[in-house]
């Protein structure tokens, strides 16, 4: 039996029943899932929790599911490394990565939050799934709506180039290539989601899919020893990640898991597409929409459904933000693989980047805890790197020569 | 008729403009102003326009070309 009170309006508090909604008819914000915590608190402790399986549905009592969990079963219990190395080179004490680049099955962050939406989407009865995407939410929902036995739909800009979604094709999902620009596609998939019983991950089942992300920050919780880190940056796209960090932070306090939180939250976005970094460094709740144009395409997202709570967020929590050009990006993916054996996609070459930054300024002090998200693999965005990245080196195929390059180095 | 919810941005220059009224008469649409943020530089406003199908798409068009951003509530969903 699941614990889900209902839907709550995130703007004016109306509530709602449980069902696939996702904006509030009165006032049009967004809806979130409402949970019983007092239910949930007798029956969760650290105990219950260690004892668990090492998946994402180990929260089962705080993910929005009523019945068993139909994918996801490996998902999530992904490495807390404490980064050394780079720590040394950032000069930092004390520092982590959460490595969703080896989440299962599709290697990146969006397998928990797709998890959900598609455990929830078969609990509601819907035989379709669906999404709009180019990247890692396009592989996650085509490959988990195959092991769920669900239909397919994966809206893509017609003009996109089909390397990109090899990844997704794989798994057999219909691919509808529309011919019209990111903006028409966005449109297009608001009106079939009205029109269509089918489940849009991102637009109707939006509320249950969100409170997937949620299961990062009970990991870093648990894996610290059930401890706040004091500082984290998060990647920002549509602001649904950073919000629900703070939101499992709150969760686990109220059920007693931990005592306190002073963690102090920071946006990383790529210079380019950063709508959320400048509101937060202009003070403005205002989120102004942009046009993106950065090689971080899994964070390029100019008009975030989430931009206001990631403000929010960041600036409850005293924290603060920065932007990372593209150059920055690809050094602070090689940063990371340099020191920590660890290839991360664009958005991981971002919150490096950014973390970097703010070490540097001073503004995330070097004695303090630090965990830097990493949200996806290297292997999917390598056209990142063409032309940015050493060159192998030629020899003959003689010793003489091999014995010559080796004592250049 | 049509109905259609939209978020609109204002930059600075526009926020004293009364654009929303003069568009609503204009075209004939009934806006119906669910939330509003308004700062000194910025305003955000999301709106239910109420029409014939052609005039609420003309009166998106009116803003967009007076240099109002025009989005969907829901934010871009192409992720």
């Amino acid at each position: 039996m699941g614990y889900v009170r209902g839907l709550k309006c995130r703007e004016c508090e109306r509530k709602y029943p449980a069902e696939p909604l996702y904006v509030c008819e009165y006032c049009f914000g967004p809806l979130e899932v409402d949970y019983d915590y007092e239910g949930i608190k007798n029956v969760l402790s650290r105990d219950v929790l260690t004892s668990r399986a090492e998946n994402i549905w180990r929260y089962r009592e705080l993910l929005p599911i009523d019945g068993n969990p139909i994918v996801g079963l490996q998902s999530g219990w992904t490495p807390l490394i404490r980064a050394d190395n780079l720590a040394g080179e950032l000069g930092v004490k004390e520092l982590y990565v959460k490595d969703d680049s080896v989440c299962h099955p599709t290697l990146s962050f969006k397998d928990r939050v797709v998890s959900v939406a598609i455990s929830k989407a078969a609990e509601f009865g819907f035989d379709t799934v669906a999404c709009a995407s180019t990247g890692n939410l396009a592989n996650s929902v085509s490959a988990q709506a195959a092991k769920a036995k669900m239909k397919c739909f994966v809206f893509i800009p017609a003009d996109l180039e089909s390397g990109k979604i090899i990844a997704a094709i794989i798994y057999g999902p219909n691919v509808v290539a529309v011919e019209g620009n990111y903006d028409e596609v966005n449109r297009l998939c608001t009106e079939i989601t009205n029109k269509h019983k089918w489940a849009f991950v991102n637009i109707n089942i939006r509320p249950y899919y969100a409170e997937g992300s949620k299961t990062y920050i009970y990991e870093i919780i648990e894996q610290l020893g059930w401890k706040v880190p004091q500082h984290i940056v998060v990647p920002v796209a549509g602001g649904s990640l950073i919000s629900k960090i703070r939101k499992g932070m709150v969760e686990f306090q109220k059920l007693g898991l931990i005592k306190n939180i002073d963690t102090k939250i920071y946006a990383a976005q790529g210079q380019g597409c950063a709508p959320v970094v400048t509101a937060i460094k202009q003070k403005s709740e205002i989120i102004k929409p942009v046009k993106p144009r950065t090689i971080a395409k899994s964070l390029a997202i100019g008009n975030p459904a989430d931009g206001y709570y990631a403000y929010k967020t960041v600036t409850d929590s005293g924290g603060w933000a920065d932007e990372a050009t593209d150059d920055e990006i690809v050094e602070g993916i090689k940063l990371l693989a340099r020191t920590e054996g660890i290839f991360t996609e664009t958005a991981g070459g971002v919150t490096v980047a950014v973390a970097k930054k703010l070490i540097e300024q001073g503004v995330i002090p070097k004695d303090e805890s630090i965990v830097i998200c990493i949200t996806g693999n290297g292997l999917k965005t390598q056209e990142a790197l063409a032309g940015r990245i050493r060159q192998p080196v030629k020899i003959k195929p003689n010793i003489d020569s091999f014995e010559k390059i080796v004592h250049e180095k | 008729m049509a109905k259609k919810i939209v978020k609109l941005i204002f930059p600075q220059r526009l926020i004293k403009e009364p654009l929303t009224f003069k568009m609503a008469k204009k075209f004939n649409v009934i806006p119906n102003i669910r939330r509003a943020r308004v700062t000194d530089t910025i305003g955000e406003l999301v709106l239910e326009l109420d029409g014939e199908e052609k005039n609420v798409a003309m009166g998106i068009d009116y803003l967009v070309k007076a240099g109002v951003d025009v989005r969907p509530v829901e934010g871009d969903i192409l992720d």
